[in-house]
């Protein structure tokens, strides 16, 4: 092999290692003795590994449950978003019909807004909903589902709307030939074709969902138990120490089911990135 | 293109709506609601909270002996961001929490948003009501009615370190300007520490330097303020305290450079006496009033004090004045004495603390010398969330502008407020 | 179901219409209408009927220097941000078609964890890697006691810092796929001809991958001009005497902690305005070159 070939190969590898550096150095922040977090001598490594910021964590301030509602609501969100999604995708490929590009625009345009300055419309417009259909009202965890769908539908409909067209029409008008509804075409042959878009897509929502913090920070405004992890994270900044270990080891959970999300879906994000590309 | 989008505005134009509703006024609550389950209480987050959560457990314990079936759920709220959380509780009164810690220098803004209850009937109904100091009660007053029940009383003094005194031979400074020296003193003798623990964000540390040259905040951009905000600021310094240090330090942050020995002296409250006893200069340091510009006078500090109130969307009123009177009664102000230093606003109480500890003696000093308030103007609670007096301190200390600059500036916004 | 022209297929799109409309639409129309309202928390608790004021909001927010100075370090951050995620991503990119399968897998990886990073934990990350004292950072280079956030360039670049990190591998797998679908016969012709790799990127890559480049380019306008979390987590709401203020950051605090709802709608529709304006001008451009939407 080259010489260049191996230079390349050597930095590639260095890149790597630069970029988790910052995540090595949170999960190892979050197992270091107290003693070696307030240290003016930080090292890269541990010799006394413990666990002890992690049962800080666990026990203070109920975190298994905020880690489990931040789960719930992203869930809900990938899924809801992603049937939505999926059929309009279908309509916006598969049918012509007026208005259609500008419909595309508008969704465009709708990834646009900056949606915290929609918080300001959105609190009043959820606080009112609440008054009529309990259970999706402010401090709910409906609320939050509800709007993170309406949030990560544009980009998700935009990203679906390129691997729908990737399937043939043949496929469909086959089916229909041999006598199937539309419902089946829909549910039996597209759906099963689009999934790794749909997992690709999926990506995107469960980020924006597990991410925010600003409308769990604003709609949920007195029940304790129903705080997101973002905002639990926050309440290790105190007013006079911050509790680092604290903060790391919160961090490394709340990244965790992310991480793991992402594996499991990584060859059909990739390959889904692909295919949408090529449209 | 250009169709197109015309097409999706008209599309957003068409859907028909009216503004966001408003919430109409609620009506007073001082009774009724359910008798059981769960009472939520918002108090303030603190510099090292446990002393104060352990005496709040204790009456929690107390009241759900008392009332069964209910239980007390206890949030803490960051003092930073309580306007946000405070303003979505009066927004949405589905979601309102029932007993509220709030600072007295928020009074006007709540009183004016409409939401905390009218507490006159619970306090007169309530033994140990009588025995509240008639100017506490006042505090909590706004346009003749009693919004809340003063929780206790909160002033600062000057704070300093007995053990790096005797060693450099220093003596508590008698003025403001020998404040400043004695401050620059320690830092060259000592350069790993601050002389006094100042704060750009810390605006009841600055004040009393504009209000003891003759300033007030509605004036801020005269002569007077001026020179109390260059006294200030000029503390902020490297030979005291270096901007890359203390520029962006709130109060709280002072308070913890003062506990953990990094500062020889700093301008703390009486309520912060548990966290300074939970570090390093613990038993070491006296306190004395912040002196004023000649000898022998006390700058004037900042009447400070927290209230307990009602929502006036209380899911329980009638529990939340059962748990407001028992944390507000005189059993638990003196153990929130006994673990944080706050200063009680029942006058039997307060007497039996400052008959028992000497602690509180420069601390009533400085209240016998005369206090100052902020404007007592629901425009107040704009100025302090949008931080219009921090803003100023940061943008004199770290050289972005200019004492005058600063001040006009600030005059500006705190005039536009107060119109309102 | 075939690509004619038929009666719209409504049911299909009804559900999103339905949610878009509800909490999209309506709530951006009701934006609209707050900044024209003066609306404060005197209006929201009923005590002061809601009253129109025309362009109030707007005149005062246009004559405020406060907005000029937050509006201009915005768009400069956010165009920073976007250049620098650009020129990353794409970097490695061409890189990764270059290299052994192993370091390959081993940027990917690292990449895509970057990725997953929530926002919030990423910055908190970050901020005790270049804590003041107990940084490891400071520590390193042996500037203990430098503290980033004090100076507003160094704010600005650190949480510039950790946008990129987060957001270039979004860049630099979809470019990468997208090179990987270019026919190997081209790219090998073009080395037959002697084409070196800069020449190759630009001359080949650019030309095949710009309707890639046109999705990587635009959410990266919209993702970077947004940033909000890093901002108000890591400058701790937007820094010494504000000097960190986004418009994104500046239009929550006018809302929500001064109570001016008009403003901050104000705010937020200059902002979107702003953002159409940058992508308008951008597809105009592509529709020049030729391209389809």
């Amino acid at each position: 092999m080259r010489a260049g070939r191996r230079l390349l190969d050597a930095a590639a590898v260095v890149i790597a290692l630069i970029t988790v550096f910052p995540i090595y150095w949170m999960v190892l922040a979050a197992v270091k003795p107290a003693g070696e977090i307030q240290s003016l001598d930080q090292k890269p490594w541990t010799l006394a590994p413990s666990l002890d910021a992690f049962r800080r964590v666990l026990a203070v301030n109920d975190f298994g449950r905020y880690l489990l509602n931040s789960v719930l609501v992203a869930l809900a969100v990938v899924l809801i978003s992603g049937l939505i999604a999926f059929l309009a995708a279908v309509a916006l490929t598969r049918f012509r019909f007026r208005f259609r590009t500008t419909i595309l625009v508008t969704f465009l345009i709708a990834q646009m807004v900056p949606i915290e300055a929609l918080t300001i419309p959105l609190f009043f417009l959820v606080r009112d909903v609440g008054t009529v259909v309990p259970g999706i009202g402010l401090n709910t965890l409906g609320s939050l589902v509800l709007v993170h769908t309406a949030f990560t539908l544009p980009f998700a409909i935009w990203m679906l709307r390129g691997f729908v067209q990737a399937i043939p029409d043949e496929l469909d008008e086959a089916a229909q030939l041999d006598g199937a509804g539309r419902f089946t075409v829909l549910w039996r042959i597209l759906l099963p074709l689009v999934a790794p878009g749909l997992a690709a897509t999926s990506v995107f929502s469960f980020i924006h969902a597990w991410n925010d913090f600003l409308f769990a920070r604003t709609f949920i405004i007195s029940e304790a138990d129903l705080q997101t992890l973002p905002m639990a994270l926050l309440v290790f900044f105190k007013p006079d120490e911050n509790d680092w270990g604290a903060i790391m080891a919160a961090s490394t959970l709340m990244t965790v089911p992310v991480l793991i999300f992402f594996l499991v879906v990584r060859r059909r994000l990739v390959a889904g990135l692909g295919g949408a590309v090529k449209d | 293109m250009r169709l197109r989008l015309a097409a999706a505005a008209a599309l957003a134009v068409t859907m028909t709506a009216c503004a966001p509703s408003t919430s109409a006024p609620a009506t007073t609550a001082s009774g009724g609601g359910p008798t059981t389950g769960a009472l939520k209480v918002w108090l303030f987050d603190e510099p090292n909270r446990a002393p104060k959560e352990a005496v709040v457990k204790e009456a929690i314990t107390e009241f759900t002996a008392a009332h069964p079936e209910t239980s007390v759920e206890v949030q803490y709220i960051p003092v930073d961001t309580r306007s946000e959380r405070f303003k979505g509780a009066f927004n949405d009164p589905a979601s309102a929490p029932d007993v509220v810690e709030y600072g007295n220098t928020d009074l006007p803004e709540y009183a004016v948003a409409g939401g905390l209850a009218d507490v006159g009937p619970v306090v007169s109904g309530w033994s140990e009501g009588a025995d509240l100091a008639a100017d506490a009660k006042a505090s909590a007053t706004y346009q003749g009615t009693l919004l809340g029940v003063p929780w206790y009383l909160g002033v600062r003094a000057l704070y300093y370190r007995t053990d790096v005194f005797t060693e450099l031979g220093l003596k508590p400074p008698a003025t403001l300007a020998e404040l400043a020296t004695t401050a620059k003193t320690v830092r060259a003798r000592k350069p790993e520490m601050f002389g006094v623990a100042v704060g750009g964000k810390y605006t009841f540390g600055a004040l009393p330097f504009v209000w003891a040259n003759g300033g007030d905040i509605t004036s801020i951009d005269s002569a007077q303020s001026r020179a109390g905000l260059t006294a200030y600021t000029g503390l902020i310094a490297a030979d005291n305290c270096p901007p890359q240090n203390c520029a962006d330090l709130t109060g709280g942050k002072t308070v913890e450079l003062f506990a953990s020995g990094k500062a020889a002296m700093g301008i703390l409250g009486n309520f912060n006496r548990a966290a300074v006893d939970a570090g390093a200069a613990k038993g070491e340091y006296a306190v004395v009033p912040l002196p004023g510009l000649t000898a022998g006078s006390v700058a004037p500090a900042f009447a400070g004090g927290n209230n307990l109130g009602i929502m006036k969307n209380a899911q329980r009123p009638a529990l939340a004045a059962d748990f407001l009177t028992l944390l507000a009664g005189k059993k638990y102000q003196t153990k929130m004495y006994d673990a944080m230093g706050n200063l009680p606003t029942l006058k039997s109480a307060s007497a039996e603390v400052a008959a028992k500890d000497a602690f509180v003696k420069p601390f009533i000093d400085t209240i016998d010398a005369g206090t100052r308030f902020v404007p007592l103007d629901p425009g107040w609670g704009k100025i302090d969330a949008s931080a219009v007096l921090p803003t100023m301190i940061q943008k004199v200390a770290t050289g972005k502008a200019t004492v005058d600059e600063a001040t006009t500036e600030a005059a500006k916004l705190i005039d536009e407020a107060l119109k309102k | 179901m075939s690509r004619v022209r038929t009666r719209a297929p409504l049911w299909l799109l009804l559900p999103a219409a339905v949610v878009l409309g509800g909490l999209f639409l309506y709530p951006m129309y009701q934006l609209g209408l707050l900044s024209v309202l003066d609306f404060t928390q005197a209006q929201v608790s009923g005590g002061r009927p809601t009253r129109f004021v025309g362009a109030e909001n707007y005149t005062r927010l246009f004559g405020d220097d406060r907005f000029w100075s937050v509006l201009g370090a915005t768009v400069l951050f956010a165009a920073a941000c976007v250049l620098a995620t650009l020129a990353v991503g794409a970097g490695l990119a061409v890189l990764l078609t270059r290299v052994s399968r192993i370091p390959r897998l081993l940027l990917s990886l690292a990449a895509l964890a970057a990725w997953a990073v929530p926002a919030v934990s990423g910055s908190t990350t970050w901020m005790f890697l270049f804590d003041t004292d107990l940084g490891f950072v400071n520590q390193l280079f042996g500037i203990e006691g430098f503290n980033w956030m004090y100076d507003r360039y160094t704010a600005f670049g650190l949480v510039g810092a950790v946008v990129v990190w987060a957001s270039f591998p979004f860049v630099m797998v979809t470019l990468y796929a997208g090179i990987e679908a270019i026919p190997k016969s081209v790219l090998e012709a073009a080395a037959l001809d002697g084409s070196g790799a800069w020449r190759t990127f630009w001359r080949i890559m650019v030309p095949m991958l710009r309707p890639v480049l046109a999705i990587v380019v635009i959410q990266s306008i919209i993702w970077d001009f947004k940033v909000f979390t890093q901002i108000y987590v890591m400058t701790h709401g937007g820094g010494l005497a504000g000097q960190n203020l986004t418009l994104n950051v500046y239009a929550y605090q006018q809302a929500f902690a001064s109570s001016e709802y008009g403003r901050g709608a104000a705010i937020g529709v200059v902002m979107m305005l702003i953002l159409l304006a940058v992508t308008l001008v951008y597809l105009r451009a592509l529709r020049r070159s030729g391209e389809q939407l």
